[in-house]
């Protein structure tokens, strides 16, 4: 059988080989978490809580009144040891609550009550509640995203277990070891936005955990997994839509317009989580692996837990380290040192070697096309690049620019070794900052 | 934590294998089959022409670079590739120096102050060909000779004598001896089987697609056909082949869209065919694709790829 995809995209290493057989680890707790008031796409909170403070794991420590906000929760008993600015996974600037983390955490959230009687509203506010948001990465406020506009209908919801980006395991991980989680929590999304239909599109390399989930499914005709052609970025919102369903979201433009609602697999866990047992994500499961990491496995790691704390938590590193990257290789962050604070939607923590970053340098561009063959989203980076040297951000558009996601697959097939992200990076802001004028 | 002194860079973090120096090399190991078939048929001529070639190619990209204070690029392949083809272009009988000069027009003027590879418009070995045809008309004594008769006997006439006039339609090679192996013409044209495996090479690695080759050979073939001419001999005789494989193919020169590389092909398809029945058989080639390579830019402005997921493509 030929297995559904999209147009375009690449076949990376995919790596994944160090991890992906390995049950999920706990690890010790740090002895302070960094929790910064915007861990997502939105208006940032403001701390509902004073230095001083005891908090209590769980306890709601930082809220917003804007629409577009996800609350954080402290993801530790302790006391609250500071409220200043600390860079995070970017290098920008956030206002963190510092916690100082209690010796002994008392067990929470052991007790699962049924959540089949919750109504569409019950959900929407369960997720806003525990400050759930996208975890593959994008971390959009879910409850945004699970109360469609009303002219707008869903009638699938598709729970996006792709993980397509190379050296990552963690969601593949939580298929096999929380299939019944995951799938409750689709069942919850699917009531929320009163879709009857929903899909679980899983990358052709992870068979073991479409095979589990097609086994917990029994009889069950309203979901459906479907296997996916291996390939970056199968799981990019728009391209899941085009393979699982053949529509196409025209640019600028939502899933909604589809009918579509998408949703990472830890994002369905942890709603589940949240609506049976009141837990906040306060904690999620992340993959630390590459060359120089001593002992990589997916660990469960509370939100706020440094940098510094996971890695020492997988035997420290191998060898001089290169890079370390928050996220995957394809689209995460470069860290300058190691004290940002693992967030809502960090899933993993990656370590290159010395010489595993050594690209070669950029050079002119040689007209390949490979770029635009490579393009998931049909635009024309050497051309965005192009312009964007010259200062022409307005043509630089015309190619593209505002329509891309930063897949990086451009970059990645680049002979030329042209940064084409930080250049459609720049373009934006700039066309940002035109706008504002 | 000690400070590892860690790289920090956009995404991706990680990179493809190809580099703009393995694309070019793949280009120089796909010529490997049409140079072992040339050096079969003219030995010594043959191989002095393709050294002489890529050593001034070498040499004179290296001077250039460093008068310019740029960058050494040797390490490329760009320059050897440039030097293969133009000697492949040549037919065996040109004189060695005649060949450097050639180089000297490609390396030094076409590429390097152009702005160096990416920024060339025109595609350095075929320009350096039509300099030295234009040279040559100039300057009468070099004759850029395809004699009849020639060397040891091997050569015989470019094959494309034979398609105009038709006087001499009985001796004209047949269409295996073309494909297979064949004496006359160019050193690049002696097999067309050659150039095919090598094209086969390129579109196996990625470097080409067959947008460019099949509309330039369909188009010949097509309109050939339609103007009264054997197609097939059309499309096997002189440097179409080896043209839209190698040449109209050159990442640099041609059109970066889909659509924008089959009109592109198309044009130059059209071109072959008008110049060498109305014009003149020699070049004709060469100069079709370097009308196309001009276009190239016009090309890349007009021509949009539509969005995913967009109704109409956006300008």
């Amino acid at each position: 059988m030929e297995l559904k995809t999209f147009r375009g995209g690449i076949h990376p290493p995919y790596q994944k080989e160090a991890t992906a057989a390995n049950w999920t680890e706990d690890i010790s707790l740090p002895a302070e978490v960094v929790i910064p008031m915007q861990q997502h796409v939105g208006a940032p909170n403001s701390p509902t809580v004073n230095v001083g403070d005891r908090v209590d794991a769980g306890q709601k420590i930082g809220s917003s009144e804007a629409f577009i906000s996800a609350p954080v929760h402290a993801s530790v008993s302790g006391t609250v040891k500071a409220i200043e600015g600390r860079s995070n996974f970017t290098g920008a600037q956030v206002q963190s609550v510092v916690i100082e983390v209690d010796p002994s955490q008392p067990p929470k959230w052991a007790e699962k009550k049924d959540t089949g009687s919750l109504s569409a509203e019950q959900i929407r506010d369960v997720a806003k509640e525990a400050g759930l948001v996208g975890l593959g990465g994008a971390a959009f406020p879910t409850f945004v995203k699970l109360s469609p506009p009303a002219d707008k209908r869903i009638d699938t919801v598709i729970i996006n277990g792709c993980e397509c980006e190379p050296f990552l395991t963690c969601d593949h991980r939580l298929m096999l070891e929380r299939a019944d989680d995951l799938i409750g929590g689709l069942k919850l999304m699917m009531r929320a936005v009163g879709a009857d239909k929903g899909i679980i599109g899983v990358e052709a390399n992870k068979m073991d955990a479409a095979d589990a989930l097609t086994a917990k499914l029994g009889g069950d005709s309203s979901i459906e997994v479907v296997p996916l052609e291996v390939k970056y970025p199968e799981g990019a919102e728009k391209m899941l839509i085009d393979a699982v369903t053949g529509r196409r979201v025209p640019p600028g433009k939502l899933p909604s317009e589809v009918g579509v609602l998408v949703q990472n697999v830890q994002t369905a866990v942890a709603l589940h989580d949240a609506a049976s047992t009141g837990k906040p994500v306060i904690d999620r499961v992340i993959t630390v692996t590459g060359r120089g990491i001593k002992e990589p496995k997916n660990v469960l790691v509370k939100v706020g837990t440094p940098i510094s704390h996971v890695i020492d938590q997988c035997g420290g590193f191998a060898g001089t380290p290169g890079k370390v990257i928050m996220g995957g290789p394809m689209t995460g962050w470069a860290q300058k040192d190691l004290s940002a604070a693992v967030v809502k939607g960090t899933s993993g923590i990656l370590v290159l070697g010395k010489d595993e970053v050594d690209y070669g340098a950029e050079r002119q561009c040689v007209g390949c096309d490979k770029c635009i063959d490579a393009c998931p989203m049909f635009l024309m980076p050497n051309f965005i690049v192009k312009y964007t040297k010259r200062g022409k951000y307005d043509e630089a558009n015309r190619f593209g620019a505002q329509d891309c996601f930063e897949c990086g697959c451009c970059a990645y097939v680049c002979p030329s070794r042209i940064s084409h992200v930080a250049y459609v990076r720049k373009a934006k802001a700039e066309l940002a900052a035109a706008e504002k004028k | 934590m000690a400070n590892h002194d860690l790289v920090v860079t956009a995404p991706p973090h990680i990179k493809g294998k190809d580099m703009v120096s393995t694309g070019m090399r793949d280009v120089a190991i796909a010529l490997i089959p049409l140079i072992v078939m040339s050096l079969v048929f003219f030995r010594l001529y043959a191989l002095v022409n393709l050294v002489a070639a890529v050593a001034t190619a070498l040499a004179c990209e290296y001077v250039m670079r460093k008068l310019m204070g740029r960058e050494p690029t040797l390490g490329d392949y760009s320059a050897v590739v440039t030097g293969l083809l133009l000697a492949l272009v040549l037919p065996p009988t040109v004189p060695f120096w005649w060949v450097m000069i050639g180089v000297i027009i490609a390396v030094a003027i076409v590429k390097e102050l152009m702005g160096g590879l990416g920024v060339n418009l025109f595609n350095p070995a075929l320009f350096g060909f039509v300099s030295l045809i234009i040279i040559s008309r100039v300057f009468g004594p070099i004759k850029l000779g395809y004699s009849l008769g020639g060397i040891n006997g091997v050569t015989s006439a470019t094959p494309l004598t034979f398609i105009k006039g038709g006087v001499l339609s009985g001796l004209r090679p047949g269409y295996w001896n073309l494909f297979l192996a064949h004496g006359g013409g160019a050193l690049g044209e002696v097999s067309v089987l050659a150039v095919l495996v090598g094209a086969a090479y390129l579109l196996y690695k990625g470097h080409i697609t067959w947008h460019i080759p099949a509309s330039i050979i369909g188009t010949v073939f097509v309109l050939s056909a339609i103007l009264g001419e054997n197609p097939l001999y059309m499309i096997l005789a002189g440097g179409v082949m080896l043209g839209s494989f190698f040449m109209a193919t050159d990442w640099v020169t041609s059109p970066d869209t889909k659509l924008g590389q089959v009109i592109y092909g198309i044009l130059i398809g059209v071109l072959i065919v008008v110049i060498r029945l109305y014009a003149a058989p020699t070049g004709a080639v060469a100069y079709s694709i370097l009308i196309g390579n001009a276009v190239t830019p016009l090309l890349n402005r007009v021509l949009a790829i539509k969005r995913f997921g967009a109704v109409k493509s956006v300008t």
